[in-house]
């Protein structure tokens, strides 16, 4: 019955003689396992084009939908993480196999006459693979791809003459945008796709052509294509799907926060596979007199590619097999020793831990540092999605409205050149190596703003603790106020040598819970600690600590310098940042070490958005601005 | 079963090549025809395709006709964008500052948007200006107040405060210039900048 149905289909459609011919492939010498790199590798684009439509069915290109398209697919849909974790891992997989197969090819001299062009399409192959994982890389429009990317954009407008116009072409316009997106995403699911199958088809016809490059033994009778070749195919292509998915599963795709053209991206890196050329980069520095990165980006490159595809006609000449035999291990064992050299140089602080004054260390120093930014800032984004949603006009809407994110981007450009924030998480590091009592300009600090206006924040100023105390590089230590009234009234009266200790901490901390009640700190308890704010207010109203000799409180008005109403509030911190040297602060700036105005007549460093946002920061209050 | 087959190959197709033979002038006419207009049939869509996607990111984007035109400081010369204040810049650590300008990108306009960003110290009564992109390979460059120069964290690129190379130090330096310098137009205490993009890795500063 079931033989009565197939031969009435085989005779209609031909599908016994297109199997025969597909599957009795004969193979001189036998099946063998090393055969497998060529299957694996069509399993793997496979599996990309596979994975690869159905994440098209949830990604939007375009400045404000792509990163927002591939959060969701990440971190919101059913399976999302290890459909986009396979396509991720399997693209690597695949430019791993690359060379393998290639080296394959090269060794058992399987390149030459008559399967050149067998050869040439392969490399095409190669070629289109790896310009696949280009142009992946940009589609989730977070920060790693958009900077790495952008390198790679400029290094197309090297060439003279039309270099220019082939970036314009590629990115779609003068600057990186929606067409940027679009037309790297139109390359990468649909042009380099259908190239690839295109080449593909012809480069197996070409194979089946002139058949496996092999001799038939006596020792190994010839075999078939079915059916143990197809096992061994079979069996490799599942042992790579399962690592595929392990890994997938294992280390779970990331994503960087979203792309921000403004805020510079300081530990942009390609792809793995193609840091070996953005390490050569490095080697052409114009020392030879002309300008070489043009020979390091393009030439060189493509004058090896050019060796490549010249391979078979140099086989032909005497030694000409040995020559690209030696070559083609020359190139990979170059190209591998470039990736590992980059590797080295980015990990160079964790690999030389004590070598802390190099220039090596300090760069990989801050390489990990901006790495370690971007996670924060990711983490940032997350909670911000998982609290608001994203708004239609995309992830960094939401993030111009977030005073974590954007008071520490500020804090980072504005701040940090004086000021250190040591925060357990948002931590930003002041200047380096200050030196208050160096005539250099370029030496000073200020106090560290983590926790400003906090209980433990306004006790340390009022300590005369050598490592944390007024004195110390957390506060006066790197300005000039050292050696001024408030440092001398907290270590000579204050701390004085007969003082009752005891009385004196117990004292000043019910005057900072006091003073840190007129910030009214969200992180703060105020309502379990009333008794201590009382008696902090009568200490400042009956000057227990001698403060209001010089500071505004209350009823006394006769203070010349930093008014303590409303200490470290929002209004007050607004003041503060806007003009240090307006009344209630530093009064006409003579008591202003340096602090510049942020926002007054004379200067708009900061747009009173900014200043909010910052405010906001250093207070640690996440409410959103209003839009 | 390789071998059989180009038999049966032939065995099909000659006596069509004979018949098409037959017809003499008025056969390779058609021939030549079908061939042209098979070609053109596919040539013609790719054509169009590649035209326009080629010519649209040369075309230069028109602001909406109803906008106010240009960023509102007044006196700003052409090609120039508003800055700073003067006041605003030190004479010791550079700063960055933020160009603001409205901004085309492709069927969106929005007004007043960060669009890049330069260093800026003064130098006497002089205000230096160097753009942020790195002229080797289009990185953004930070100004490191330890070590007093412009460091580019992708290939290693440094510069010192004054923007030319920084030479020697051990380490390679794959910059083909110093950073860009840009034209700045000081007006009353308004700082306006002459903001454009330089092509990165060739010897000369060309603007894009």
């Amino acid at each position: 019955m079931f033989r009565k149905l197939y031969n009435w289909f085989d005779s209609r459609t031909g599908v016994q003689a297109s199997l025969e011919e597909a599957l009795y492939e004969n193979i001189p010498g036998g099946a063998k396992w090393r055969y497998v790199s060529g299957s694996m590798l069509v399993f793997a684009f496979m599996t990309q084009m596979i994975t690869g439509l159905f994440l098209w069915m949830h990604y939007s290109p375009g400045s404000q939908n792509a990163w927002a398209s591939v959060y969701y697919i990440t971190f919101e849909m059913e399976g999302g993480n290890l459909l986009r974790g396979i396509h991720h891992v399997m693209a690597q997989a695949m430019v791993c196999l690359l060379p393998i197969h290639l080296l394959q090819v090269v060794i058992e001299k399987a390149y030459t006459k008559p399967r050149e062009f067998n050869w040439w399409f392969g490399l095409v192959l190669m070629k289109i693979t790896l310009a696949l994982g280009l142009t992946g890389y940009l589609l989730p429009w977070d920060q790693k791809g958009y900077w790495a990317t952008k390198v790679a954009t400029e290094l197309a407008a090297l060439p003279p003459l039309i270099g220019g116009l082939t970036q314009k072409i590629i990115v779609g316009g003068a600057d990186y945008g929606h067409f940027t997106l679009t037309r790297f995403f139109a390359l990468h699911a649909g042009v380099l796709p259908g190239l690839l199958i295109g080449f593909l088809v012809l480069h197996l016809a070409m194979f089946r052509k002139h058949g496996i490059t092999a001799h038939s033994s006596p020792h190994r009778p010839d075999q078939l294509f079915w059916p143990m070749q197809v096992l061994k195919d079979g069996v490799a292509c599942a042992l790579l799907f399962a690592v595929v998915v392990f890994a997938a599963i294992a280390e779970p795709v990331e994503l960087g926060p979203p792309a921000e053209p403004t805020e510079a991206f300081g530990a942009a890196r390609p792809e793995w596979y193609f840091l070996f050329l953005f390490q050569m980069l490095k080697y052409f520095d114009g020392s030879l007199g002309f300008n070489t990165e043009l020979v390091g980006a393009i030439v060189l490159p493509g004058l090896l590619f050019g060796f490549m595809f010249a391979m078979p006609l140099i086989a032909r000449k005497k030694f000409g097999h040995h020559l690209n035999v030696t070559v083609i291990v020359a190139i990979v064992s170059a190209a591998a020793y470039l990736t590992w050299e980059a590797k080295q140089e980015d990990n160079y602080y964790l690999n030389h831990p004590d070598d802390t004054q190099s220039e090596a260390y300090k760069k990989s120093k801050r390489f990990h540092d901006e790495v370690g930014r971007s996670e924060k800032e990711f983490e940032l984004i997350q909670q911000l999605v998982k609290d608001y949603g994203i708004p239609l006009e995309g992830p960094a809407v939401l993030q111009q409205r977030d005073p974590l994110t954007m008071g520490r981007r500020l804090f980072r450009r504005q701040c940090a050149s004086c000021h250190a924030y040591s925060h357990d998480e948002y931590a930003i590091a002041g200047p380096p190596n200050p030196d208050a009592t160096s005539d250099s300009p370029l030496n000073y600090g200020a106090p560290d703003l983590a926790h400003f206006g906090s209980v433990k924040w306004i006790t340390g100023l009022l300590s005369n603790d050598a490592d944390n105390g007024i004195r110390s590089e957390s506060y006066f230590g790197k300005t000039l106020h050292i050696e001024g009234e408030m440092a001398e009234h907290v270590h000579e009266t204050m701390w004085a040598v007969d003082v009752d200790r005891q009385a004196l901490a117990t004292q000043i901390e019910q005057v900072a819970w006091a003073l840190s009640a007129e910030a009214q700190l969200p992180y703060l308890d105020y309502a379990a600690n009333q008794e201590k704010i009382d008696a902090g207010i009568a200490h400042l109203n009956d000057d227990t600590l001698g403060c209001i000799g010089c500071h505004n409180y209350g009823d006394n008005e006769d203070g010349y310098v930093i008014n303590l109403n409303g200490y470290a509030s929002a209004d007050w911190l607004t003041k503060m940042i806007s003009d240090p040297t307006q009344t209630g602060f530093y009064d006409g700036g003579s008591e202003n070490d340096r602090m510049p105005s942020f926002h007054n007549e004379a200067t708009k460093l900061l747009t009173p958005r900014e200043i909010e946002l910052l405010v906001r920061f250093l207070r640690e209050d996440r409410t959103l601005l209003e839009e | 079963m390789n071998e059989a087959k180009p038999e049966q190959h032939d065995a099909e197709s000659s006596p069509v090549l004979e018949t098409n033979e037959r017809r003499g002038f008025l056969g390779s006419a058609a021939a030549i025809t079908a061939a042209a207009l098979g070609g053109l049939l596919g040539v013609g869509p790719l054509a169009i395709g590649l035209y326009a996607t080629i010519m649209d990111p040369l075309r230069k984007k028109t602001t909406p006709l109803k906008h106010a035109g240009g960023t509102g400081v007044a006196g700003a010369k052409e090609g120039f964008y508003f800055v700073a204040q003067l006041g605003e810049i030190d004479s010791h650590v550079p700063r960055r500052f933020t160009i603001v300008a409205d901004k085309i990108d492709a069927w969106n306009f929005m007004e007043n948007q960060p669009i890049g960003s330069v260093y800026m110290r003064m130098q006497g009564e002089q205000v230096e200006c160097f753009h942020t992109t790195c002229p080797h390979a289009g990185c953004a460059v930070s100004y490191e107040r330890e070590s007093q120069s412009y460091l580019c964290p992708c290939h290693n690129s440094s510069f010192k405060v004054d923007g030319s190379k920084l030479e020697g130090g051990g380490s390679s330096n794959p910059s083909p210039r110093g950073l860009d310098a840009l034209e700045v137009d000081v007006q009353g205490t308004s700082v306006f900048v002459k903001y454009e993009d330089y092509f990165t890795g060739r010897h000369d500063k060309i603007a894009k």
